[in-house]
């Protein structure tokens, strides 16, 4: 059931990631690092990257889950407690995404509506997500890859003529506004988590190093290229656009026969964006039916979504406090729970390649299989195998 | 429960009895006897039931025989006197009565225990023509009737290979509707097999009228909207389902045969694909996907735009729009849904409509529902051209028409309640339906979700043949080699040479 | 279907047919919205603002639909423009929508003070597009918007098609909406131009001699490097009007032309500088995209004045800055292709047939009466601290150790190298 294929975590970096990243963080990032968003940005997307690579290399170590190898250093009270807490930090770090997108909803999707009905809803749509479990992450970023790929690209080549580059410069000249930046940024980086509880759910393959790799940077490349296209739209006026994916391309459009046709592409991108929404959350249920003793899906996702629901309601007039909280005073959580502890997951103990794991990862379908079946890596288009459709 | 009365009849060397013993079981007025000496003045007698059974036959093959010769004392004697193409012996009562049911009589003759049975089955049929729901203008007419012997049949004819399995079983405790599963040893997976030959055998029902029964049946979410098996009338088409890898199920009294494993990119798939231009193809292909496209979001799109986002309408169109819905007197959503209604109501009733009052019907449709309605300020223009071409959109994929009609009236309702972000909404919810549901280990949504590149290549777009030279990858046979490319090059390069 | 999803199901199903059809949730549909597709802004008493909202109004559908008629509704003495533009719904009892609004005027009076007092309403705002075309006017906007439109088109359609991309490609006209304006406005240079909108009465509608007439009105631009004269029109019904009724009266009114091709300069919000007809098109050719525009040039041929008309292409466009030894140099370089488009003289046929080639001193002229031009209209931009062609940001972007040091002094101190050549078809 909880299978996810190679493929699918790199299409989750190409297509899932940039998207998050193209409401409000590029006005963000702006207000503090103004031309040197490029830099802010690209700090954090080193960070990223370098954990990403980290957790790949620990995935060739092991072929054990997350949870099988806390519960292997630490015993497994502890390691549903560490679960615990992974569950709390998905469902927090979800609410401010969660909000911005709300904003974003509000904003481009309509004009006069009470809020709360128009948002709500998603929530129906992340509950049925979460009881599905990871096969649906994976599937769903096969499907969002094509569609953000065409809508990114429709959307960038209707903006690039507006766009003036040179507002970029002069390069460095921001100083500390752009470690500013890429620190209250952090909080918009937080894929690079998600690999680590993909650990014993996805078969190794050959070259999964360069997919991976490239697929990264493709996603790194679609947000750089977009915060630079935003910037030389807007330059000075750039912190005034709070939803920045539906700003940059109307100005080729909107004196055109055919009116805002971009706005359907942003549609498209928006569905996107919910896909790539409910992963935290899906991720959040994961973890919390295995801190709770491996239970079913259903409540602890039915207890996730209306907690969420409740926050957004319960602050739908606080969203910049909220923001400004987030970033300036919790984004050591998001450093400690994003980053630390991912690249910490190498010092847990690992049983010897080779050995049977008798654990809860075989429940969940972990591969611990013999040595030289896993040695022998997939190799593409191959048949065999029990569970080939992820 | 008495012991004697489970068990089942014998049937005695007594004519008289068994024929008393037959008729008790069914007293029917269409289970006849005929009886006849044989040529040693032995009393014979064959009970058949009338309409089913090929009398001309029974008479030309089994009474004028026997007349002539002596009355045989065992089966054996008989079939050795008779040269009869189909027969076999019913044990007892039960078997005999079962047999006359199916419309092959049973022989009796005094003093020979036992009853003979004769296959004399004859059933009208009605001719086979092409399917309704699958006109080509290129490629095969011919389409699957009734008998499930006679689409057995029209299988064997384009598969003539010792491959080709065919295993039945009777279902419906009344009907015994038989039912066949058909498939092609060593492409099909087996695992699905033994799991439909399961399902199917477990099915406990008193009639199976048609294959849609057996359908739900061996769904997994029988009460999904969307398909879960694949269906088709053209034995062609079912021929290329099976030489891809799927089992096939056809069931006795239905022209619509089964395919499992089913995927939702087989529904856009035409057979006329495969028999014209690699390019016409993929245009037609594509046509198909946008037509369904705009099936199911152009009427919600319309809504959710005058309702909660007139940005999506160009200024110049707005214009038009709002100048013919000014004096509307419901709202654009209610407009709406009274429209697609009146469409489903039409569609409806020109199925079953006489055809005798097609035309007044036609004419009430355009002229009333169309223009009269908008000059009378019920509904616009706008609305009735978004109507229209929604559904008649969604009549490029015939067999997705319900699906896609459901789906347009909830699409409808979500944008006229939530708004352009519901229709969003909606549409993810059944993304991660699709996405997370299989058909017997096939994704439904293959081989888009999960991605696999091979596959797409007869699926969004059409390719040239020889491209097409291994079997789909999501289907788990062991033969995957369909073209054998390779000889077909040295074959070239030899002409060449 | 287990029991639990069959609950979820049904209750979900309900609760969408509730929204369904009660639509009770204070949704204001098409049919309660007025679409507003211009506003012009004026000055009141009292530093209040008079908005005037012009709103397309759709011909009813036994017209065939698309017809088009707007009317005006103005609110005056608004302290602010957001309560002027929620007082319409007041007045009028219909929701307006601005996410169709294309054109903001501003009237005259607005730019006395900093512009974006009023005008910033349309950045905060989420509902506005921020694509919408910027122009200044002369007199009222008010007045401006009430004014008809020879081809029968609403006055906003009407002056977006002056101030369309297709006029901005001639040179003639510059063509600015408020993303570009705010961006000049908070940049560094805090400067800006926008096109100032004058309605000229046209002739009566179906008199043909009224076209001459209308080019003589303007014949005075004609000299040197003008640019190009108004459409010839023939009968108009009026603009905002075009429907069935409108055609009748039509003959009686006057309609009138808009005219784009001044430019006004603002530093800090504030109008400082006004250029006209020709000093805009030389803006355009140095600093806009512009494909084809067209000029004059006089030259002095066998002891007469000749005046060619050319067609200019410019090639290549740029204006780089520079420092050298703590002077800030500001280049133009400008590559232009030019044809002859028409002469006041008679030629052979020969020469008619190459028209394509400027002859030599021709093109020098015209260089001549570029450079000219755009020093002119420098210098006006620079007298009143407005940095038309951006030459602060430059020095930030481009220089920017020198900006501390030079920004306040670049305007005046840079020294301007003109690097113009005109080429010809050979």
């Amino acid at each position: 059931m909880d299978k996810i294929k190679l493929r699918q975590i790199c299409f989750l970096f190409a297509a899932l990631m940039p998207v998050t990243k193209m409401i409000i963080y590029p006005a963000t990032v702006s207000y503090y690092a103004k031309n040197d968003l490029l830099l802010s940005a690209a700090l954090n997307l080193l960070l990223m990257g370098a954990v990403l690579a980290l957790v790949l290399f620990l995935a060739y170590r092991t072929d054990m889950t997350f949870f099988d190898l806390l519960q292997n250093t630490f015993g497994r009270v502890a390691a549903r407690i560490i679960y615990g807490l992974f569950a709390l930090f998905f469902a927090f770090s979800a609410l401010l995404p969660l909000m911005e997108q709300k904003g974003f909803v509000t904003q481009i999707f309509y004009e006069n509506i009470p809020p709360v009905i128009a948002f709500a809803p998603f929530f129906g749509v992340s509950f049925f997500a979460c009881v599905k479990g990871f096969k649906t992450i994976g599937r769903a970023a096969d499907i969002a890859m094509p569609v953000f790929a065409v809508c990114f690209a429709v959307i960038i080549l209707l903006a690039l003529p507006e766009a003036d580059f040179s507002a970029l410069l002069p390069v460095g000249g921001g100083g500390e506004g752009i470690f500013r930046g890429s620190l209250y940024g952090l909080t918009w980086y937080t894929d690079c988590l998600y690999p680590l509880f993909f650990l014993g759910h996805f078969k190794r393959e050959k070259g999964a190093w360069w997919k991976v790799g490239i697929c990264y940077l493709v996603g790194a490349a679609a947000v750089l290229l977009f915060l630079g296209t935003f910037y030389g739209i807007f330059a000075d006026i750039a912190l005034r656009q709070q939803n920045a994916v539906a700003q940059i391309s109307k100005y080729t459009t909107a004196f055109t026969s055919l009116g805002r046709i971009d706005l359907l592409f942003i549609f498209a991108l928006a569905l996107v964006l919910v896909l790539s929404q409910c992963v935290p959350a899906q991720l959040s249920v994961h973890c919390a039916c295995r801190a709770l003793g491996d239970i079913g899906p259903l409540w602890p996702a039915a207890a996730l979504n209306i907690l969420l629901l409740g926050f957004t309601v319960f602050f739908k007039y606080s969203y910049l406090e909220l923001q400004t909280f987030f970033t300036q005073n919790l984004w050591f959580v998001f450093l400690i729970f994003s980053y630390v502890l991912p690249v910490s997951a190498h010092l847990l103990r690992k049983q010897e390649r080779g050995r049977q794991g008798k654990t809860g990862g075989q429940k969940h379908g972990a591969q611990c299989g013999n040595r030289g079946a896993r040695m022998k890596e997939t190799r593409k288009g191959d048949t065999t195998g029990e569970e080939r459709h992820e | 429960m008495d012991k004697k009365q489970k068990q089942p009849k014998i049937l005695s060397a007594d004519l008289n009895e068994n024929i008393q013993n037959i008729k008790a079981v069914l007293p029917a007025e269409d289970i006849l006897v005929y009886k006849f000496t044989s040529g040693d003045d032995v009393q014979c007698a064959a009970v058949y039931a009338d309409g089913i059974t090929d009398k001309e036959l029974l008479g030309s093959l089994v009474a004028r025989p026997l007349s002539l010769a002596k009355a045989p004392k065992t089966i054996a004697e008989a079939e050795k006197l008779l040269y009869f193409p189909e027969s076999k012996e019913a044990e007892d009562v039960q078997a005999a009565c079962g047999e006359i049911l199916a419309g092959n009589p049973v022989l009796f003759v005094d003093g020979m225990g036992g009853g003979l049975v004769l296959g004399t089955k004859k059933v009208t049929l009605r001719a086979i023509t092409e399917p309704q729901t699958a006109i080509t203008v290129k490629g095969p007419r011919e389409g699957f009737i009734e008998d499930v012997k006679t689409n057995m049949s029209l299988i064997r004819r384009r598969l003539k290979t010792p491959a080709l399995r065919f295993k039945s079983m009777e279902v419906g405790r009344h009907s015994k509707t038989l039912v066949c599963v058909a498939y092609l040893d060593g492409i099909a997976d087996e695992k699905v097999v033994k799991e439909i030959e399961q399902r199917i055998s477990a099915v406990d029902i008193d009639g199976v009228p048609d294959s849609s029964y057996i359908a739900k049946f061996i769904s997994k979410k029988p009460y999904s909207i969307f398909k879960q098996i694949g269906t088709t009338e053209k034995p062609d088409i079912l021929c290329a389902k099976m030489l891809e890898g799927r089992v096939a199920i056809l069931a006795d009294g239905s022209p619509i045969a089964l395919t499992v494993p089913y995927m939702l990119a087989e529904d856009f798939q035409s057979s006329q694909d495969y028999y014209i231009s690699p390019f016409r193809a993929t245009v037609s292909r594509i046509l198909r996907m946008l037509a369904v496209f705009a099936a199911l979001y152009l009427p919600a799109a319309y809504v959710a735009a005058e309702l909660f986002k007139l940005q999506l309408i160009p200024l110049n169109l707005l214009l038009i729009i709002s100048g013919g819905t000014q004096a509307l007197a419901l709202s654009p959503s209610l407009e709406m849904f009274f429209l697609l209604a009146v469409l489903e109501i039409l569609i409806e009733a020109s199925i079953r409509m006489p055809k005798y009052v097609a035309l007044a019907l036609s004419v009430i449709g355009a002229l009333v529902l169309g223009d009269t309605a908008v000059k009378a300020g019920i509904v616009s223009s706008p609305a009735i051209i978004i109507v229209a071409l929604s559904g008649i959109s969604a009549y490029t994929v015939p067999d997705l028409t319900g699906t896609l009609s459901v789906l347009r009236l909830a699409l409808v309702v979500v944008a006229g309640s939530i708004g352009t972000y519901g229709i969003i909404l909606l549409t993810a919810l059944i993304l991660y339906y699709l996405i997370s549901s299989d058909s017997y280990g096939t994704p439904l949504l293959a081989p888009f979700s999960p991605l696999i590149k091979r596959d797409l290549r007869d699926t969004v777009y059409k390719t040239d043949m020889y491209a097409l030279d291994t079997r789909p990858a999501v289907f788990r046979g062991k033969n995957k080699t369909r073209l054998n490319v390779n000889n077909r090059q040295k074959e070239e390069s030899d002409g060449q040479n | 279907m287990n029991k639990f999803w069959s609950r979820i199901f049904l209750f979900a199903v309900a609760f969408l047919l509730l929204l369904f059809f009660s639509n009770d949730f204070g949704i204001v549909n098409i049919q309660k919205t007025a679409i507003v597709v211009a506003v012009g802004l004026d000055i009141a008493d009292g530093d209040k603002v008079d908005v005037t909202a012009q709103i397309a109004m759709p011909a009813s559908s036994n017209s065939g639909g698309g017809a088009e008629a707007s009317s005006n509704v103005s609110i005056h003495g608004a302290a602010t423009v957001g309560e002027a533009i929620a007082e319409l719904n007041r007045k009028t009892g219909w929701y307006p929508t601005l996410v169709h609004c294309r054109l903001v005027v501003l009237g005259e009076g607005t730019d006395s003070e900093d512009v974006f007092r009023f005008s910033d309403y349309f950045l905060r705002s989420e509902f506005v597009e921020d694509s919408c075309l910027l122009a200044m006017c002369e007199g009222r906007a008010e007045e401006l918007l009430r004014a008809k439109s020879s081809v029968g088109d609403m006055t906003s359609a009407a002056i977006a098609k002056v101030l369309s991309n297709e006029s901005q490609k001639t040179g003639t006209v510059c063509v600015v909406n408020l993303r570009d304006f705010a961006k000049g406005y908070y940049s560094v240079s805090g400067s800006g131009a926008l096109p100032v909108l004058s309605a000229k009465p046209e002739a009566e509608s179906g008199d043909s001699g009224g076209a001459g007439g209308a080019q003589g009105a303007f014949a005075g631009d004609c000299g040197g490097f003008a640019g190009s004269s108004a459409l010839p029109v023939q009968g108009s019904s009026g603009s905002g009007n075009s429907g069935a009724g409108g055609g009748k009266s039509g003959n009686q009114n006057k309609s009138d032309v808009f005219d784009a091709t001044k430019t006004a300069l603002f530093f800090g919000g504030k109008r400082t500088a006004l250029l006209e007809a020709e000093e805009t098109l030389a803006y355009n050719l140095a600093a806009s995209p512009t494909d084809f525009a067209y000029g004059d040039v006089t030259v002095t041929e066998n002891g007469k004045d000749v005046t060619y008309n050319l067609k200019m292409k410019i090639g290549k466009r740029s204006q780089d800055l520079t420092v050298e030894g703590g002077v800030p140099v500001f280049t133009f370089r400008i590559r232009a292709n030019a044809q002859v488009a028409d002469t006041n003289k008679s030629e052979t046929i020969e020469e008619v047939a190459k028209t394509t080639i400027v002859p030599e001193h021709v093109l020098r002229a015209a260089e001549e009466k570029f450079r000219q031009k755009l020093s002119a209209v420098l210098k006006k931009a620079n007298a009143g601290g407005c940095d038309l062609f951006e030459m602060k940001i430059k020095l930030y972007r481009f220089a920017r150790p020198y900006f501390d040091a030079l920004k306040d002094t670049v305007l005046q101190d840079a020294k301007v190298v003109y690097d113009i050549q005109f080429d010809t078809l050979k």
